[in-house]
């Protein structure tokens, strides 16, 4: 019998005599598996990047809003808040009002929320910090707003005035100190409608004692974990509709209730279906290019069996056993497709790396899908180099060492 | 002769070295069945050196596979040192091989990226005797094939002769029963073959069993017994 040692001699001996051979095989494994490892490796990045577009639209949320004035006040928030399964709420007034920084005026969405909201929409801050329920005249501005809308950027601590239409037809003019400007979330496929960036927020607070009411025009909640959204929206629903006084026949008739309620569920079926088909299409690519990689890979083991039929005649010739030259030849397609699996690896990581950077992906590395490609592609390496070396080492020596 | 009507008791004794009985060997090209053996009886007793002599395709190197277990006969009986060779499993053939017959190939057959002491060494990696130095008996080997001073030299850096003196070398490694020489010098010019023979005659005079195919009637000198073989007869049984 072979000794390990004995064996691993002989396979090293045989790896590096012929260079240019083992590099080949090597190459033709490191292909392989770059490439499942890139794929597999974009997949999980491209997928990383959908969950953290849903994530920056705002996490878990439920919206509700009213075309209906005077329905909803601090009863129905409350309510909300007491609701199992919220996490957090916050009242929303909205009006488009005309903002002047310096000598340019706009027309931009106002927003009056509560200190929640920070949470509740999952704001990030790009300077400053968001509203208090102590602030009175401070806006935080969208990024949009603040960089792009004026004719100067608008900073941190600069005044800007809006001019609001109140509910008797009155206009009024309030001067406000920004104290923050909110991340541009950088959403490009999870559109919701309550994007940051475009709007102005101010506390509501304040907004309503400039407007001269009492009431909110919707609700912007949370919901404390994404598999309760559904849930939650469903009990908020049914609360609000009894204490508006809807009827109870009519409480599964969204057109009999005098708002409308809306969570992230339906976002997420829409990217979730984008996701999915992505994720297909990244999944076959890596799947060709795994079975590309194992034709490479077998192909090559193939040819360098061949090439090594009478080596194996002679091997039997002087007594070695089947079991001899097999051990042989899986030590060596072993090495070779370890050497290779661990440089295709890097190659297929670096890759994913470098079409990350220039997409702007997150870089994910799914360990156990990288492995997954990993041991197979060398599996199959092994299973390449071992099939022939069977086939050869079964022949009668005489029939091998005919070979040229 | 011996082979056939030979009592097995004695067969089966220290002497006999080959018995072979009506060996039959056939070819299948395509529907034909081409013979090239018809029934061989051969008995190499121990200590022998035998030539056998024959025009190409006689059936010579056909017949040496068989001794040396690399080919199946068709029918026939080849055995070895008592053991029946189509009766015992693949590892036994594998042991028997590598422990009782020494092969010397016309091309060498050295692996090339070896160096020739490590080529000497190769079969006990697989085979090797309880209470052998292996590598001393390796070094020694080549002294003895006068190449120590190009243990370490690949076969491609040294000269036919050397590398058949190697394959020699690499043949005695396990004390085998039997040496089988395919045309050993047929790749040699006539001053090397000379050499080669001269390692043989040697052997020989030291005890070792050899079975030699050539073509060189010069060989007559050396050997105990020419077989000669035609057309996939013994000539002169």
């Amino acid at each position: 019998m072979l000794s390990l040692k004995q064996s691993l001699g002989i396979s090293l001996g045989s790896i590096g005599s012929s260079k240019l051979r083992s590099a080949l095989t090597t190459l033709g494994i490191v292909i392989g598996v770059a490439a499942v490892i890139a794929n597999v490796t974009l997949g999980a990045s491209f997928n990383q990047y959908f969950t953290d577009e849903i994530g920056a639209v705002g996490s878990n949320f439920i919206v509700i809003y009213s075309q209906n004035t005077n329905i909803f006040y601090d009863n129905q928030l409350d309510l909300i808040r007491n609701t199992p399964g919220v996490a957090g709420a916050s009242p929303i007034n909205q009006q488009m009002a005309r903002v002047t920084y310096l000598s340019t005026s706009r027309q931009i969405d106002i927003q009056g929320v509560n200190e929640d909201y920070d949470e509740v929409a999952n704001i990030r801050m790009e300077s400053g910090e968001f509203l208090t329920d102590n602030d009175r005249y401070v806006a935080v501005l969208g990024a949009e707003v603040a960089n792009e809308k004026f004719d100067k950027k608008i900073s941190v601590k600069n005044p800007i005035e809006i001019t609001f239409r109140r509910e008797d037809g009155g206009v009024v003019t309030q001067k406000f100190i920004v104290k923050g400007v909110i991340q541009d979330p950088n959403t490009t496929f999870a559109q919701t409608g309550v994007e940051p960036e475009i709007r102005i927020f101010i506390p509501i607070e304040t907004m309503n004692e400039i407007l001269g009411i009492d009431y909110y025009g919707g609700f912007f909640i949370k919901a404390e974990s994404l598999e309760l959204v559904g849930t939650t929206g469903d009990e908020i629903d049914r609360r609000l509709a009894r204490s508006l006084g809807v009827p109870n026949r009519d409480l599964e008739n969204d057109d009999a209730k005098p708002y409308v309620l809306f969570d992230q569920l339906e976002i997420l079926e829409q990217t979730g279906q984008l996701s999915a088909a992505l994720t297909a299409l990244l999944t076959s690519v890596a799947l060709i290019s795994l079975i590309v990689g194992s034709i490479g890979i077998m192909n090559i083991m193939l040819v360098t069996v061949a090439e090594r039929t009478r080596e194996i005649g002679l091997m039997k010739a002087l007594g070695f056993t089947k079991k001899d030259i097999l051990t042989l030849f899986i030590i060596e397609s072993m090495i070779v497709g370890l050497i290779g699996g661990i440089l295709g690896v890097t190659l297929g990581v670096a890759a994913a790396l470098l079409v990350n950077s220039y997409l702007e992906l997150p870089n994910i590395f799914p360990a156990g899908q990288i492995a997954i490609g990993f041991v197979m592609a060398v599996g199959v390496g092994l299973v390449a180099g071992v099939y022939p070396a069977n086939k050869a080492a079964r022949m009668d020596p005489v029939e091998a060492l005919r070979k040229e | 002769m011996v082979g056939k009507d030979l009592d097995r008791s004695v067969a089966e004794g220290n002497d006999i070295v080959i018995d072979i009985c009506d060996l039959r060997k056939s070819y299948r090209l395509g529907d034909i069945e081409v013979p090239i053996l018809h029934g061989i009886d051969l008995c190499v007793k121990k200590g022998e050196f035998v030539a056998i002599m024959g025009p190409s395709g006689s059936g010579k190197s056909t017949l040496m596979n068989m001794i040396g277990c690399l080919d199946r006969p068709t029918s026939g009986k080849v055995v070895l040192m008592g053991k029946d060779t189509l009766a015992i499993s693949d590892n036994e053939l594998a042991e028997l091989r590598g422990f009782e017959i020494g092969f010397v190939f016309q091309s060498f057959n050295l692996i090339p990226r070896l160096s020739a002491y490590e080529n000497v060494l190769l079969p006990t990696y697989s085979n090797s005797r309880k209470g052998h130095n292996s590598p001393q008996r390796a070094k020694d080997l080549l002294k003895l094939v006068g190449l120590d001073d190009r243990m370490d030299h690949r076969p491609t850096e040294l000269s036919g002769g050397q590398r058949q003196r190697v394959a020699i070398a690499r043949s005695l490694i396990n004390e085998p029963s039997l040496i089988l020489a395919d045309e050993p010098t047929g790749n040699l010019d006539s001053k090397t073959s000379e050499e080669i023979l001269g390692i043989f005659s040697e052997l020989h005079r030291n005890g070792c069993t050899i079975v030699m195919i050539t073509h060189d009637p010069e060989m007559e000198k050396y050997v105990d017994r020419v077989v000669h073989i035609k057309d996939g007869y013994i000539k002169n049984n």
